[in-house]
């Protein structure tokens, strides 16, 4: 355990990342903050992408260089990942928009009961 | 065995079908209409007729469509045709009751004025279409479609009423009858599929005598095979009523009288029979059915249809008891229908040649009679709006002819000679003879159910011609609670503790007496037959089963004045005499020459088919085991 | 077959191109009513139309050329499939691009009349079109997430743009969700990459059974599954999906029904099969046992869910739960006849479900009817779009013969073949859960009479002129129904009829794919 946390940290923090994440889109009850959820999660994901492509002593894959280089695959596949993902956060906070402009909340629960009323 | 490929089978199915299409087409004018109808049931038999002397002498007429179109209807499953001897008596029984169903129905549903006409007479069509192709399926695929299309094309004729109760009925149709196609039965031939895939290329085609890997497989996988005959069985059972699957029949009965008449009477149940006879015949074959023993506990090993034989026996029976008790004339007559498709399976799972020729002949035997029967009841109907046996006393007066064909109906049902139904009881009864032992139990059951016709069937004639609307006897059976009534010596005493109906009551045991017959006329023929609205007995009228229309039953029963007399000719219209006339003349030559009758022969055709022999002669006097072992040659 | 044959061969590199022009047509062309719309009115849907129109002829020279020759693979720029894109149409990828093409065709000609309309709706639709295209056609697990998440922004905004707040509350809720499941896939993917150092299917699958930490190809299995589970709306990960449906606009709902669940489902079929391989999923404890319960289980629950709906919508939203469990367990079974079975019923139940979401939308507009009780007396008033609707459902509920019957066959085939009985029982009983809810709504459309009680809304203050709010068989706007909108739901129902009898001709076509992967 002490060896993985050692030696792997990296890993476990990420996961740590993504439990909140997720955690943070299940019980909060505020729309925005389940979608800072989201990109939190995501964000973990890529994190988790860039930490594998690490290579111990290795020099970025953009500069021509002597020795060990990074892979550069895993960091072309996050740069269209966090593309992705801004644009879904984008059409998020859009709906969030109007949802707040028709109901006049942002909390689920309010908004589950204004719904039940109508 | 000659095979000759001929769009003959495919045409006796779709003529039907387009006749669907014509009939919806010319909506507005009812007697165009009228006249597809009857133009596509001419033509259907004609064409199913054109193939019967071939069938005879040993052609099948095959159609398939890998082999015309090219079109594989599922891998290594073709779609196709086949008018084999089995199937030509069903198609041909269905295709002639057709054409005298066509006109009736016609009268009936003119003289009802119904709505939904159209609807009617292009699901009726289309029925048809489909029970023809369940004759004419070459194996289980083809017959699981047809059979899937025939329980959604009648579902329409079942919740024709458009109100509760046959929206009620037509959901437990479909229940039912889905329940037995889409999960048994297509699941008894996914089973079959696979098993023969085991041991070669697989197949579901039927042959005469049992499918051959099937029967190579069953030696590998016992267990599975056994578990796909049940299946098979259980599938077909449903619309052959065999308890516990029977209960949808009885509450099907609110569907207008010629869809109870030729669908509930012959073309939907029988094709359930028929189907347990393409199991039983040509899926299995008699010889692996009796050679894949099923080991019951504290028994030992039986045959596989022993169980179906139980199970058949049992119904027979019961349904017998229970048609007894019911006193709406189209329900007693349902319960029969239950009784008497039991007979067939009973006939086919015995598995003697003699008992699988009668059972065959029973197809037709009590397709005439049945629809004899129902013919009757809904002319009765058309004409008296009346629905209930109690309601009918004297009722021979207004309809003589009518009233004769039912006695006639009523006498092939319970198998008296000279009518239909005794020929093929006289050969189940031969089969169960010679096979002999444990068997003597069926052939009980055969002789005890014959009774129970008569005790069900024949109080309706009695109380037609012998009893008067002014002196109706109360029927022990059908209206007192079960082992007597003990209020009919303390009447009063017992009713009057109920409070506020004392009343009705004291009317009850009033009317017995001679003073009150105008009044008991007026809306009840007997106080015994009153029917629910007087809880007063409650125990007593509880009991009788009052199912069905109410409003019809108020408005059944005599007229204020008595039933007017009438004479044959004009108690109804020919469109609905002639039809009844026709059918109970059918029953009788079926009993009195059956041999010429065409469906006799065609039934022993099958029967040498299957035990492979070249003339029924051959099985004379065979023993169950002797008879196996000539298939096995 | 000479004849297409030659004619392929005048095409010549053309055919091969057409992968990439798939993908790309309508992405680009999603920008067009956008830009266009700067300057001129209503040019969108002519934007939309010819591209359909391109989409579906260059589908079928695709499908022509696929099924006779074999598989056709581009690779993008040239570069090596070891770290380029490649796109593949093989014979089971090509059946989804046929679907999609000529599904989301008809669901145009639908929304010319029956909305929503808009330039924007034409670019979200582009855009859509051009990433389920994409989520077929890609040979690549990462390119494959960058597809679903452009089909899934396009859906967002599709659903979003229903009338009602309702409809953005389904919306964000299906965004969430789905991001989720998208997200949750994303990180199978890096564990396979860990594994493996590739992303190309191909060669995912020469690397799987030998790569050293089998630990982590099956986290990434389960990572990858969960993800789709959630995507194709198994239970209990379905949750945003009824919602989804019931929101969308009337002439969105069968492209997000019909299409979107459908590519999911088929890009499970695509990782399970081509990249893990029946034999890592048959060697891997309990992994068929838990798709294949996946998949049962929310037979089940669709289906019971689907009976207790009163809105019409949202029973059939339940009820694509359940046969979206038919096709998962049907994975599941792992061999070829029940794999077979999936992709038919894919196919099947895309052209069954565009045709009765496209009748809902009917007979919204032209009876007002949107709940079960609501569409009673439907079948003497609107003949033609109760009898395309009978059709359809019966087609559902898998009365031979039509297309949910052949879909079921190989399913059930399949599971007997695996000798997997409770799955077998389940999969054979769904017909009577089918029909549990669609005879409701037969019950209703034929056999009752409408009543006003019955057809009254509830919702709607019908009595405001003080009249009593009866007469309502004249309700509904008869005429605003095109021509467009009866056909795409007429020719739904005739090509489930027709297609009942291909069980044969898919066999034969898929043959090829499935007799690779199962070797």
């Amino acid at each position: 355990m002490i060896e993985l946390l050692a030696t792997q940290y990296a890993y476990v923090l990420l996961f740590v990342l993504f439990g909140i994440g997720i955690y943070m889109v299940i019980a909060n009850e505020n729309l925005v903050k389940k979608l800072i959820g989201v990109s939190l999660f995501q964000s973990a994901i890529f994190l988790f992408f860039i930490a594998m492509a690490y290579v111990e002593g290795g020099s970025a894959p953009i500069v021509p260089a002597d020795g060990p280089v990074a892979s550069p695959l895993p960091q072309v596949i996050v740069l269209t990942a966090i593309v992705v993902g801004i644009a879904m956060t984008a059409v998020g906070l859009a709906l969030v928009i109007r949802i707040y402009s028709e109901y006049g909340t942002l909390r689920e629960d309010t908004l589950r009961e204004v719904r039940a009323d109508e | 065995m000659v095979t000759v490929e001929s769009v003959r089978p495919l045409a006796a199915v779709l003529v039907s079908a387009i006749a669907v299409v014509l009939i919806v087409a010319s909506y507005r004018r009812p007697n165009v209409r009228e006249g597809w109808s009857v133009l596509a049931a001419v033509s259907k038999f004609a064409i199913v007729a054109s193939m019967l002397p071939g069938v005879l002498s040993g052609t099948v007429y095959e159609w398939s469509l890998a082999d015309s179109l090219g079109v594989e209807f599922l891998a290594g499953v073709d779609f196709a045709l086949r008018a084999d001897p089995l199937g030509m008596l069903f198609a041909t029984l269905a295709s002639f009751l057709w054409i005298f169903t066509s006109f009736y129905a016609a009268g009936y549903m003119r003289g009802l004025d119904e709505h939904s006409q159209t609807r009617f007479f292009a699901a009726f069509a289309a029925s048809l279409s489909t029970a023809v192709g369940i004759a004419f399926a070459a194996n289980l695929v083809t017959i699981f479609v047809f059979y899937e299309l025939l329980s959604l094309v009648t579902y329409p004729l079942v919740a024709h009423n458009e109100d509760h109760e046959a929206r009620v009925a037509g959901r437990k149709y479909l229940t039912y009858t889905f329940f037995g196609g889409g999960v048994f039965l297509l699941a008894g031939t996914v089973m079959i599929y696979w098993l023969t895939s085991t041991v070669g290329t697989a197949t579901t085609a039927f042959e005469a005598g049992g499918m051959e890997l099937l029967a190579e497989a069953a030696v590998a996988e016992p267990g599975y095979a056994q578990a796909a005959f049940f299946l098979l069985i259980a599938g077909f059972g449903v619309k052959a009523a065999v308890m516990p699957l029977h209960s949808w029949l009885a509450d099907a009965m609110v569907a207008p009288t010629p869809v109870s008449g030729l669908l509930h009477a012959v073309a939907v149940v029988k094709s359930g029979a028929f189907g347990v006879a393409r199991v039983i015949l040509e899926v299995y074959g008699p010889g692996l059915i009796h050679d894949l023993p099923l080991s019951v506990p504290g028994i030992g090993e039986v045959g596989l249809n022993v169980p179906v034989a139980i199970v058949a026996a049992f119904t027979l029976t019961a349904a017998s008891i229970i048609a007894m008790r019911k006193d709406h004339l189209k329900r007693r007559l349902a319960f029969s229908t239950t009784a008497q498709l039991s007979y067939i399976v009973l006939g086919l799972s015995m598995l003697h040649p003699y008992a699988v020729v009668g059972a065959l002949f029973h197809i037709p035997a009590h397709a005439f009679a049945k629809l004899t029967l129902f013919f009757c009841a809904g002319a009765i109907h058309v004409e008296t709006h009346t629905d209930y046996v109690s309601e009918m006393a004297g009722i021979g007066k207004r309809m003589p002819l009518t009233m004769s064909a039912f006695a006639i109906g009523a006498a092939g049902m319970a198998g008296m000679p000279l009518i239909a139904g005794f020929v093929s009881k006289f050969y189940m009864l031969l089969g169960a003879g010679y096979v002999g032992g444990e068997y003597w139990l069926f052939a009980g059951t055969l002789l005890l159910s014959g009774v129970l016709n008569i005790a069900y069937l024949w109080p309706v004639v009695y109380t037609a011609f012998f009893e008067s609307e002014d002196h109706h006897d109360a029927k022990p059976v059908l209206e007192f609670s079960r082992g007597g009534v003990f209020e009919s010596y303390f009447a009063e005493d017992r009713v009057a503790t109920d409070g506020g109906e004392a009343e009705d009551a004291a009317e009850a045991t009033e009317t017995e007496t001679e003073d009150d017959y105008e009044y008991a006329v007026d809306e009840y023929p007997s106080d015994h037959t009153v029917p629910e609205e007087t809880d007063t007995g409650g125990e007593r009228v509880g009991t009788v089963d009052h199912h069905g229309d109410h409003e019809d039953h108020l408005t059944g029963g005599p007229p204020a004045g008595g039933w007017e007399r009438r004479s044959p000719f004009a108690e109804s219209t020919w469109l609905m005499i002639a039809p009844i006339a026709v059918i109970a003349t059918g029953a009788v030559v079926l009993g009195i020459v059956p041999d010429t009758a065409v469906f006799l022969e065609v039934a022993t055709t099958v029967v040498e088919g299957v035990f492979g022999v070249e003339s029924f002669g051959e099985l004379q006097g065979l023993s169950l085991s002797e008879a196996l072992e000539v298939i096995a040659e | 077959m000479s004849s297409v044959g030659s004619l392929l061969d005048a095409l010549g590199g053309f055919v091969d191109l057409l992968p990439v022009l798939l993908i790309v047509t309508p992405i680009l062309m999603a920008a067009a009513p956008v830009a266009l719309g700067l300057r001129f009115d209503r040019t969108g849907w002519t934007v939309a139309a010819i591209t359909a129109v391109g989409l579906v002829s260059g589908a079928l020279a695709l499908a022509a050329e696929v099924y006779t020759r074999g598989a056709v693979i581009h690779n993008l720029g040239g570069y090596p499939r070891t770290y380029g894109i490649e796109l593949v149409a093989d014979e089971f990828s090509t059946a989804i691009i046929v679907l999609v093409a000529t599904i989301s065709a008809g669901v145009l000609a639908y929304t010319r009349r029956g909305g929503p309309r808009g330039n924007t709706f034409y670019s979200a639709y582009l855009l859509l079109t051009g990433g389920l295209l994409g989520i077929s056609l890609t040979g690549d697990v990462f390119n494959l997430f960058v597809f679903l998440e452009i089909s899934s922004l396009a859906t967002y905004a599709l659903i979003a743009s229903g009338d009602g707040p309702e409809s953005a509350v389904a919306a964000l809720k299906y965004l969430i969700l789905g991001t989720i499941g998208a997200s949750i896939y994303l990180t199978g993917v890096a564990f396979l990459f860990m594994a493996t150092g590739t992303l190309n299917m191909a060669e995912l699958a020469l690397a799987i059974p030998g790569a050293e930490a089998q630990v982590l190809v099956r986290a990434a299995f389960a990572f990858i599954f969960v993800g789709f589970a959630l995507k194709v709306a198994q239970w209990p990960l379905h949750t945003w999906q009824p919602s989804a449906y019931q929101h969308a606009p009337d002439g969105v709902t069968p492209l997000v029904a019909a299409l979107v669940s459908t590519a999911s489902a088929y890009a499970l079929g695509r990782v399970m099969y081509t990249v893990f391989g029946p034999d890592f999923l048959t060697s891997t404890p309990y992994l068929t046992e838990i798709v294949v319960t996946v998949g049962t289980v929310s037979i089940l629950a669709g289906s019971t869910l689907a009976v207790i709906q009163r809105d019409v919508k949202r029973m059939l939203a339940f009820s694509s739960v359940s046969q979206f469990g038919l096709i998962v367990a049907a994975y599941g079974l792992v061999n070829e006849t029940a794999f077979v079975g999936a992709t038919i019923h894919l196919v099947g139940h895309g052209l069954m479900k565009a045709g009765l979401f496209a009748a809902v939308g009917l007979v919204s507009v032209s009876y007002g009817a949107r709940t079960v009780d609501e569409y009673a007396g439907l079948a003497t008033n609107r003949p033609v779009a109760a009898g395309a609707t009978a059709a359809l459902l019966i087609a559902l509920v898998g009365v031979p013969p039509a297309v949910g019957f052949v879909g079921k066959w190989y399913i059930g085939l399949g599971a007997v073949r695996a000798e997997q009985w409770p799955v077998a029982v389940v999969i054979f009983l769904s017909t009577m859960l089918t029909l549990a809810y669609t005879a409701r709504l037969l019950e209703k459309m034929y056999f009752t009479p409408a009543s006003p009680l019955e057809a009254a809304h509830p919702s709607e203050p019908v009595a405001a002129d003080g009249g009593d709010g009866a007469a309502p068989l004249d309700r509904g706007v008869p005429g605003a129904v095109s021509v467009g909108m009866v056909a795409l739901v007429v020719v739904a129902a005739v090509g489930a009829i027709a297609l009942g009898f291909a069980g044969g001709a898919f066999f034969e076509l898929l043959d090829p794919f499935v007799s690779e992967v199962f070797n």
